[in-house]
């Protein structure tokens, strides 16, 4: 309400303004011819100088004050490659900000309009233009090169022994599956998906068998993991900010990430001082009214607690034996001597 | 106080039409209109019209993110059911917000508002044309670009709402009603309307490209045209070449949504139904879009580059600096645009060594930007600054234009990119680069051209007023998405405080909404000053800003045909800012280089022998003509 | 003499083409891009697998044939036209008329014989472009039939001569690149399907 009440105090400022101001316009309607700057040209140019100032006191100030708020700490290997080009890129962008700013607000500062001043007639300067677009080109290049070396390691095939973690979106959350003891996930098709099999796995393929469901993503620290990304019905976008993880979930054509975590979220507790702590995941493609809630946790643990946690979880077969009700004879005895182990 | 030379010259009557003036009533004069100086004013008020309910739109969900708890109840005249019982905003209904923001803004604003307003505007009197090409043509593509408008505009009150899968409308979102309710009807008429815009721009591009080609006056080679009107021309050639590309990903899009063929949509599973769509490819759609939509980019931001380096050299007094760079650096941009679309995917699953090339050309697109940038601040080096309102507008762009270009490397670099896609870094990019920019080159131009719109001045405190509340405004909205882009905040977020690492920037969030609702008051000054001065404005002198190109010799308020007389020659560049030697310190182009012997350069006093030959042989009375009206 | 020349001329008629000409010249630009862009999405998709096959129509090789015959009496309508063979100029134009809709029965025969082969617009997207390209091309080859008899009209009132070429030149040009587009689509779609 206060803000309203704010608002309204402007708005009744602004009109008494402007009818003082259509007061003046009259007078200047009467008024007798402009010269080529008036005064309001030193206070314009001043007021660059101080924009100038008082801006970047500002931002530097808060982005001094502010950094842990807004870093996020890193929680994965690739995430120290591109965090690290992310601020070669802003130290070299910001140098370039800095000055290219200095120059802009100074000059107009500077070169204000004096009558008794001619501008320098000074057309084109070959050398000049050369230098400015070899010099941005040479940067870039070492920009481009390194970010091309980062982004082919990140997007080269995960290793043989990667953990295999499929992520389904849907509207309005993501599934997790795991591949279980024979790290191999089993087939799916949309077609088979109803309210008993949300992920639409068939369950004639002998991989699915041991296959079982997490409610967040669990997953050993040090290690490699594969996410395995697709999407139920529109596109998503898997993000794990922590992680330095982002890929779209698109229907029909399955994405993959892979990444090592190189904390644990215990030792993230510590590091921060906060027992709340947890990583999340969130979507960051629209995809409808619900996509700011698609959130999911993952927990990083040590490679023995994950060992641990593995061997107890209960596969979708062992949690609904009616999934396999249709399934031939010889995939049921399979079940049932995976379920014996 | 020098008046601009209104040339009459002699034997150049390679125009048909003399017979300016024609009685007009008011249907032909106001409405179907075919003077391309009408139809550049009508898509300036419409374009104005359509930035205010833009912008009314951000102001709705700057509200719901800066203030989440807030009692939205007073909102429910004009919001209706979007606001539930507990006052709070429906979150598909923050979704078509955001999404015709976007789309209003990008499409009816920065396009039509300001490449449709000064491209009709300015190219016939820049280039010394009586007319556009084809004037009905013209008048054509703004009444298709009216009836977008209107088309756009119904879908904003229809019960499931406006398109509300983002102005980016991918598949499968926008093609299922069952996904989102703006994929309904809201989506149906957001494409029938973009159709007609697409139709409304190939129209207006087609005109643009060959009024400049075929119909510039004598001696108004390439080399001699102003940079607002090269800008011009190569967003033209921009927008005829990716238009119709967005035609194609429309009509695909239509004939997946009603007709169930299966171009982008393939296994789905929504409603509890599994469609029988299978083959359909998501990411086709996404490189369809963005042929169109990365170019757009330019299309938006060209004009507004032109319109400054015209505004910056005239009241810098000063040539524009590396005129030929300017030129081929927009020519880079031109050409490169259209090979750089992919790096709005990096992270959409398409293959990795895709993205790794379209890193490489991205990057490229810098350099010539970066040209642009060292060259204008050349230009105000040693210049004699005269801040009119839309200098500092386009002192503005230029400080948008740097800030917002710099993180663009962060963002073309796919590496770096995977953390800061879609989220508000990218906000906070687009927003000043090509948002922003684009804006205050469209300000920068109405300001700059108003005396010769409407034959008034725009009162000039006021214009300083408007600026520094619109500058100062635009930072404090948009410099701190930096910080929670980097943060990591997800665009298109209704709200925030579902996550743990992104449920710290309440204060930030707030502060940004307030600057942004005092931006948004202050662009009133603006509108008040506009309507205000084309009535009761001061009388403008034919050449206010003492400017050098061709527009300022047409009588203070031109008729149909532009010129009362003959169309004058132009016989030397437009940058003619006080040159060592001439008396004033603007020469304009329709100056001959041997009535100015005092301050021609070497290679000028060359020309000169020609053009006396020239003038010998196409009658003797222009010299005189010049000389005289020059004392 | 030149140099002076070129230094006046240069601006005047940069091109000697008169301006709506070179607006159809622009037009068939955007065209071609929208066929660029169908055809290079069609490439795409194809890459990603899960594409139907299937034979072309034959008959879609006549249609190609009629329309290459329609370009031939289009210009014969032109070389007449600019003879002022006024007589000749109706008959070609006529011919061009009547071989055009012929390409357009053909085209409907092409889908009937894509229903017989179970290929539906509405299913595997191999399929579904098939139908947008040749609709897409009737489209506008229609408006070029529209143009064809606007321009016949005017012939039947002694509006085209060789004094007046411009229309019967810009229909000629139109035609022509509606019949170069189909062919390019036929290619296109032997080599790629």
């Amino acid at each position: 309400m206060g803000f309203l009440i704010a608002l309204g105090v402007l708005l009744l400022v602004s009109i008494i303004w402007m009818v003082y101001r259509i007061q003046t316009l009259v007078s200047v309607v009467k008024g007798s011819e402009k010269k080529v700057a008036t005064g309001s040209n030193k206070v314009n140019a001043a007021l660059f100088l101080l924009f100038l100032i008082g801006s970047g006191v500002l931002m530097f100030w808060y982005s001094i004050k502010e950094f842990d708020t807004y870093h996020l700490p890193i929680a994965s290997e690739h995430g120290v490659v591109t965090d690290n080009l992310f601020w070669v890129t802003m130290a070299v962008t910001g140098i370039v900000f800095i000055i290219t700013h200095i120059l802009l607000f100074w000059f107009s500062y500077r070169y204000q309009y004096k009558e008794e001043n001619t501008a320098a007639f000074y057309p084109d300067n070959n050398k000049l233009e050369i230098l400015w677009t070899l010099v941005p080109a040479a940067v870039l290049t070492v920009l481009v090169v390194s970010g091309w070396k980062a982004w082919s390691d990140i997007t080269a095939p995960a290793p043989e022994n990667a953990h295999v973690i499929e992520v389904m979106g849907y509207q309005f959350a993501w599934e997790f599956r795991y591949p279980g003891k024979d790290k191999q996930l089993g087939n799916y098709d949309y077609r088979l998906i109803n309210p008993t099999n949300s992920r639409g796995i068939d369950f004639t393929d002998k991989n699915a068998l041991d296959d079982f469901p997490a409610q967040k993503v669990v997953i050993p620290v040090g290690e490699p993991v594969l996410f395995k990304i697709r999407s139920r019905d529109v596109l998503h976008s898997v993000f794990a900010p922590h992680m330095r993880l982002k890929m779209d979930a698109v229907p029909g054509m399955p994405t993959r990430f892979w990444f090592v975590p190189t904390k644990t979220t215990a030792q993230m507790r510590a590091e921060l001082k906060d027992d709340e702590f947890v990583y999340e995941i969130a979507c960051t493609e629209v995809c409808g009214g619900g996509h700011f809630s698609m959130r999911r946790e993952i927990e990083v643990v040590e490679p023995e607690e994950y060992q641990k946690w593995f061997a107890e979880q209960k596969t979708f077969v062992e949690m609904d034996p009616a999934l396999i009700a249709d399934a031939p004879s010889e995939i049921k005895e399979l079940a049932q001597i995976e379920s014996a182990e | 106080m020098a008046v601009a030379n209104v040339s009459t010259h002699g034997a150049s009557a390679h125009d048909h039409h003399d017979d300016h003036e024609h009685s007009d009533n008011f249907i032909t004069k106001y409405i179907f209109s075919t003077d391309h100086k009408m139809i550049g004013k009508q898509f300036l008020v419409t374009g104005i019209v359509w930035a205010l309910i833009g912008g009314f739109l951000s102001i709705l969900f700057r509200l719901q993110l800066g203030f989440p708890d807030m009692d939205m109840t007073f909102l429910k005249p004009i919001l209706g059911g979007w606001i539930d019982e507990s006052g709070a905003l429906d979150t598909n209904f923050y979704l078509a917000l955001v999404t015709m923001h976007g789309t209003i803004m990008v499409f009816f604003v920065l396009t039509a508002g300001l490449s449709g307003t000064f491209s009709n505007y300015l190219i016939p009197l820049q280039i010394g044309a009586r007319d556009m090409a084809s004037g009905f043509m013209n008048m054509l593509s703004y009444w298709l670009f009216f009836i977008a408008g209107i088309l756009m505009f119904i879908s904003l009150f229809i019960e499931t709402g406006p398109a509300g899968g983002g102005w980016v409308i991918y598949p499968p979102l926008s093609a299922l009603e069952q996904a989102i309710p703006g994929s309904g009807l809201g989506m149906t008429l957001w494409l029938v309307a973009m159709v007609f815009f697409i139709a409304s721009q190939l129209m207006g591009g087609i005109n643009y490209i060959s009024t400049v080609i075929n119909l510039r006056t004598k001696g108004m080679s390439f080399s001699r045209l102003p940079l607002t009107i090269w800008s011009f021309f190569l967003t033209a050639i921009i927008g005829l070449l990716s238009f119709p590309v967005l035609f194609s990903a429309a009509l695909l899009l239509v004939f997946d949504r009603s007709f169930g063929t299966s171009f982008y949509l393939s296994d789905i599973y929504i409603g509890g139904e599994a469609l029988p769509n299978t083959g359909g490819s998501a990411v086709l759609f996404q490189h369809l879009f963005w042929f169109l939509g990365h170019p757009e980019v330019y299309i938006v931001l060209l004009p507004a580059l032109g319109i400054t380096s015209e505004v910056i050299a005239t009241n810098s007094r000063k040539p524009i600096f590396g005129y030929k760079a300017m030129i081929l650096s927009m020519l880079g941009i031109t050409v490169l645009s259209f090979v750089v679309w992919a790096h709005h995917m990096f992270v959409s699953g398409m293959n990795p060594f895709l993205g790794s090339i379209f890193m490489f050309l991205t990057l490229i697109i810098a350099v010539p930007s970066a040209v642009k940038v060292f060259n204008y601040l050349t230009t105000l080096w040693r210049g004699n600054l005269i801040f009119t309102p839309a200098m500092l507008f386009s002192i503005g762009l230029v400080s948008f234009f740097i800030s917002g270009g710099l993180t663009g490397i962060f963002l073309g670099n796919s590496a770096v990119d995977i953390q800061l896609h879609d989220t508000y870094f990218v906000v906070a990019h687009f927003h000043l680069v090509m948002g922003s920019a684009s804006f205050f080159g469209l300000m920068a131009g109405i300001y700059h051209w108003f005396p010769k719109m409407f034959g008034r001045m725009m009162d000039a405190k006021l214009g300083y007023i408007h600026f520094w509340l619109t500058f100062v405004g635009v930072y404090m909205v948009f410099f701190p998405m930096h910080y929670i882009g980097i943060a990591g905040f997800p665009r298109r977020y209704y709200s925030w405080t579902n996550f743990n690492f992104a449920d710290m920037y309440t204060d930030l969030n707030m502060f940004v909404s307030v600057a942004a609702i005092i931006t948004f008051g202050a662009q009133f000054i603006f509108l008040f000053n506009f309507f205000y001065s084309m009535y009761k404005g001061r009388k403008a002198s034919l050449n206010p800003w003492r400017s050098n190109t061709l527009e300022w010799t047409t009588p203070l308020e031109p008729g149909h045909g532009n010129w009362p007389g003959e169309i004058p020659t132009v016989y030397r560049w437009p940058y003619d800012y006080s040159k060592p030697g001439a008396k004033e310190d603007f020469i304009p182009q329709t100056v001959p280089l041997s009535s100015t012997p005092e301050s021609n350069l070497p290679h000028e006093a060359e020309q000169v022998k020609l053009e006396r030959e020239i003038m010998a042989e196409e009658g003797s009375d222009i010299l005189v003509a010049n000389e005289s009206k020059e004392s | 003499m030149e140099e002076k020349l070129a230094y006046i001329e240069d601006a005047e008629q940069p091109i000697a083409m008169h301006p709506k000409k070179f607006a159809l010249w622009l037009f068939i630009v955007s065209v071609v891009m929208i066929f660029a862009a169908m055809t290079s999405a069609f490439i795409v998709r194809q890459g990603e697998g899960n594409w139907l096959e299937y034979d072309l129509p034959n008959i879609l090789w006549y249609t190609s044939g009629i329309i290459l015959l329609s370009s031939a009496s289009m210009h014969w309508a032109y070389l007449s036209a600019k003879n002022d063979q006024l007589g000749n100029l109706k008959i070609a134009l006529g011919i061009t008329v009547v071989l055009g809709l012929l390409f357009l029965v053909g085209q409907w025969f092409s889908w009937e014989a894509l229903v017989e082969r179970d290929v539906y617009f509405v299913g595997n997207p191999g399929g579904s472009f098939m139908y947008v390209f040749t609709g897409l091309h009737a489209v506008h080859l229609i408006s070029g039939v529209i143009f064809l008899i606007i321009v016949l009209i005017s012939s039947f009132r002694y509006k085209i001569h060789s004094r007046k070429m411009n229309t019967m030149e810009m229909c000629a040009t139109y035609w022509h690149f509606l019949g170069g587009l189909w062919i390019y689509l036929f290619v296109f779609l032997l080599l790629n399907h």
